[in-house]
């Protein structure tokens, strides 16, 4: 093994004393791509031969029929849409809380360190505590019981184990916008304020300048980061398995359950959700680059 | 450009090869192990490690392992035990992908393992031996327990050695409950008289009140013995189904979601938004009382129809990379010695696997003296009402058949 890593290095010394600067940037782009996509392809082509059967625990050689399974499942697709819907919401109430967060923290060191804190505080552990706040026996069902609001557990309304998924959805979005916040901190700080400053001596008025100018600016700067945050989220399984319901199952918690299914035939299923989870994010990446590149587009022309 | 594709080749191959790691032998496996005088086993074990993939969701166990077993292997046979993480179904998946990849010598030496994932391990040939016979202590195995002897219905075959036991049991608090239901029949008339505050979990306890509830309703377990039957396998499904159907609308949320798992479970009995909770060990309440994490007053319940009791076993993988220190652990685990501590209350409550007649007198009275305990149930009614498992594809069909029906609340 030290001789082969040897004879790489070696190979690897040769190949750069030949090269010019230029083309040494390119390459040394091309390795890191490699080493970053290399995991993810391999993943994605061991999932694929799982998903037809032909690896895994399980296996039968090739064979269609786990793929059918799970495509012609409405218990999928009910995930799906649920996923998608708890991802989503929690992601425009997190876009909405970093973009004002941003906006009236501009100039407060304390604050925006405040608005970070949820960053440092692990899925498990905002799980937990969101069942302990929001549960029908939390911490705001007690308080509501000691003011005589409520008289038992289940007169305090359904947050958790609950259908709208209202506890997840608001743990999901308490940790996904400090995230956010930090992207959006950044894009005001290092060109917010001249712009702003700008429009105003041009003569808009404050609500115009932040309607026409921070806003879109706000936005451009962070879409990418909130694509990011809702796949994240799409993927999210700690959460998912403390504050769900038991139907419809988010697609990590139900993907999951195939890959320990007890019967082992169903487990290449779970390579298959995954596949699919993975698809459709993949085609929102795509969908935002298309509208960035749209936007640069009319921007050009009007410009 | 070919120049650096081939580069990344050469990077991508030195990569690799880092991962195969440098070449080893192959250890000797468990089955020719097995053959040789137990002093020679117990001489190759020393000064080794055996790696121990185990359940680790369980404090009390983790503290019996780590802080009794342990120190005493490392003492007495000079075998140093790291116990991790991994338990049922990722140990199957684990050692398909360990034997996909071409990996003679695996990670794990020993697993905590029964019923399905012994069955599955089986079904894709991932267990060594048989070894189990062959150990020392083997000879004190309460044998004639068709509990003990038999996994899920399935002959051990020596692929695995019987470590504990445990039963179900419901738990209640009996302050809050001071009349509990001893029965299904009455369990349901309770359900009905008190909308809720009955639910069951959507893992293998829940699956296994489930299952105790179908040995009632095809009349008792020897109606499913001897191996999986459709008929009435459907013939049973459907009765339970009914029987949940019909009290569901006064479960906990109208049964329109279920907990997670026990944990949760305990969690909402234990802040008093259900009555009962449940556990497949019948002395898990005692333990969790003292803990705090159920209240004082909470106490174990047995169903006269009877309630599934069960063995969990030791299994060494096809691949072990020290599968002389792993028999020397199971060996250790089976000893009077460690099989006492175990039992008792204070340490884990689990159930022996030995039989007391086979023992010297001093260790018999040892054992009979942990009965006296006031906060287990009491041994005999153990007895009396302990059901074997069945076949494994009873749990896997029930399991299946519950989610993508009463789960999802259609037909």
């Amino acid at each position: 093994m030290n001789a082969c890593l040897r004879t790489g290095a070696a190979r690897f010394d040769a190949g750069r004393r030949e090269r010019d600067a230029v083309r040494h940037r390119s390459s040394a782009g091309y390795v890191a791509v490699t080493l970053v996509s290399a995991p993810v392809v391999a993943g994605t082509l061991y999932s694929l031969a799982a998903a037809f059967g032909l690896v895994g625990a399980g296996s039968t050689g090739w064979d269609a029929s786990r793929i059918m399974r799970v495509i012609g499942s409405s218990e999928t697709w009910q995930s799906v849409l649920w996923t998608l819907y708890t991802a989503g919401v929690a992601t425009i109430i997190a876009v909405i809380g970093a973009i004002a967060l941003s906006v009236v923290l501009q100039r407060s060191g304390v604050g925006r360190a405040l608005a970070t804190f949820p960053l440092a505080v692990p899925y498990v552990a905002a799980g937990l505590a969101a069942l302990l706040l929001l549960g029908q026996s939390g911490f705001f069902s007690r308080v509501a019981f000691a003011a005589g609001a409520v008289h038992d557990p289940a007169g305090f309304p359904e947050l958790v184990y609950d259908r709208p998924g209202i506890a997840l959805i608001l743990a999901f979005a308490w940790k996904e916008f400090p995230f956010l916040a930090l992207t959006a901190f950044a894009v005001l700080d290092t060109r917010g304020a001249e712009l702003a400053d700008t429009a105003r001596t041009l003569g808009a008025s404050a609500a115009a300048t932040f309607r026409r100018v921070t806003l879109p600016l706000l936005w451009r700067g962070i879409a990418p980061a909130t694509i990011a945050g809702f796949a994240y989220l799409v993927g999210q399984y700690e959460l998912a398995v403390l504050l769900a319901p038991s139907a419809p199952q988010p697609l990590s918690v139900i993907t999951y359950e195939r890959a320990s299914d007890p019967d082992l035939s169903r487990r290449g299923e779970a390579h298959v959700l995954g596949l699919l989870a993975m698809t459709l994010c993949g085609a929102l990446v795509v969908v935002h680059g298309r509208s960035l590149r749209n936007a640069d587009a009319r921007g050009g022309a009007s410009a | 450009m070919r120049r650096m594709l081939g580069m990344a080749m050469t990077l991508a191959i030195a990569g690799l090869a880092a991962c195969a790691g440098p070449e080893e032998r192959v250890s000797e496996n468990a089955a020719s192990l097995a053959e040789m005088p137990w002093d020679s086993v117990v001489a190759r074990a020393r000064g080794t490690t055996v790696l121990w993939r185990m359940w680790r969701g369980d404090p009390a166990i983790n503290a019996y392992v780590d802080g009794w077993v342990a120190p005493r292997l490392k003492e007495q046979f000079g075998v140093t035990l790291d116990a991790v993480e991994g338990q049922g179904p990722e140990l199957v998946n684990a050692l398909v992908t360990e034997r996909e990849a071409g990996a003679d010598r695996g990670a794990a030496s020993l697993m905590w393992i029964n019923g399905e994932t012994f069955a599955q391990l089986r079904r894709e040939r991932l267990l060594a031996g048989p070894w189990a016979a062959r150990l020392p202590n083997a000879q004190y195995i309460d044998s004639a327990s068709v509990i003990i002897a038999r996994d899920f219905e399935q002959d051990p075959a020596g692929l695995e050695s019987p470590w504990g036991t445990v039963q179900f049991a419901l738990i209640y608090d009996s302050a809050r409950t001071p009349n509990p239901p001893r029965s299904f029949d009455e369990l349901a008339a309770w359900i009905d008289a008190h909308p809720g505050r009955f639910t069951h979990d959507q893992g293998f306890t829940g699956i296994t009140l489930l299952k105790m509830l179908m040995y009632a309703k095809v009349g008792g377990v020897e109606q499913l013995q001897g191996g999986f039957n459709e008929a009435t396998y459907v013939r049973g499904r459907d009765s339970v189904f009914a029987w949940v159907r019909r009290l569901a609308p006064k479960f906990w949320r109208k049964g329109e979601t279920y907990p997670p798992d026990v944990a949760a479970m305990h969690r909402l009995f234990a802040n008093r938004e259900i009555d009962f909770t449940m556990s497949n060990n019948q002395n898990e309440v005692t333990d969790k009382v003292r803990r705090g994490v159920l209240p004082a007053t909470s106490r174990a319940l047995l169903l006269r129809d009877g309630t599934i009791a069960n063995a969990h076993f030791l299994g060494i993988p096809f691949n072990a990379p020290n599968a002389a220190g792993a028999m020397v652990v199971a060996d250790f685990l089976l000893s009077p010695e460690a099989q006492l501590q175990k039992a008792r209350p204070d340490v884990w409550a689990d159930g022996t696997v030995l039989d007391r007649a086979k023992l010297p007198a001093t260790w018999r009275a040892r054992f009979d003296a942990l009965d006296a305990d006031a906060g287990a149930l009491p041994a005999d009614s153990l007895r009396r009402y302990a059901r074997p498992e069945v076949d494994p594809m009873y749990h896997e069909r029930m399991f299946a058949d519950w989610r993508s029906t009463i789960r999802r609340g259609t037909p």
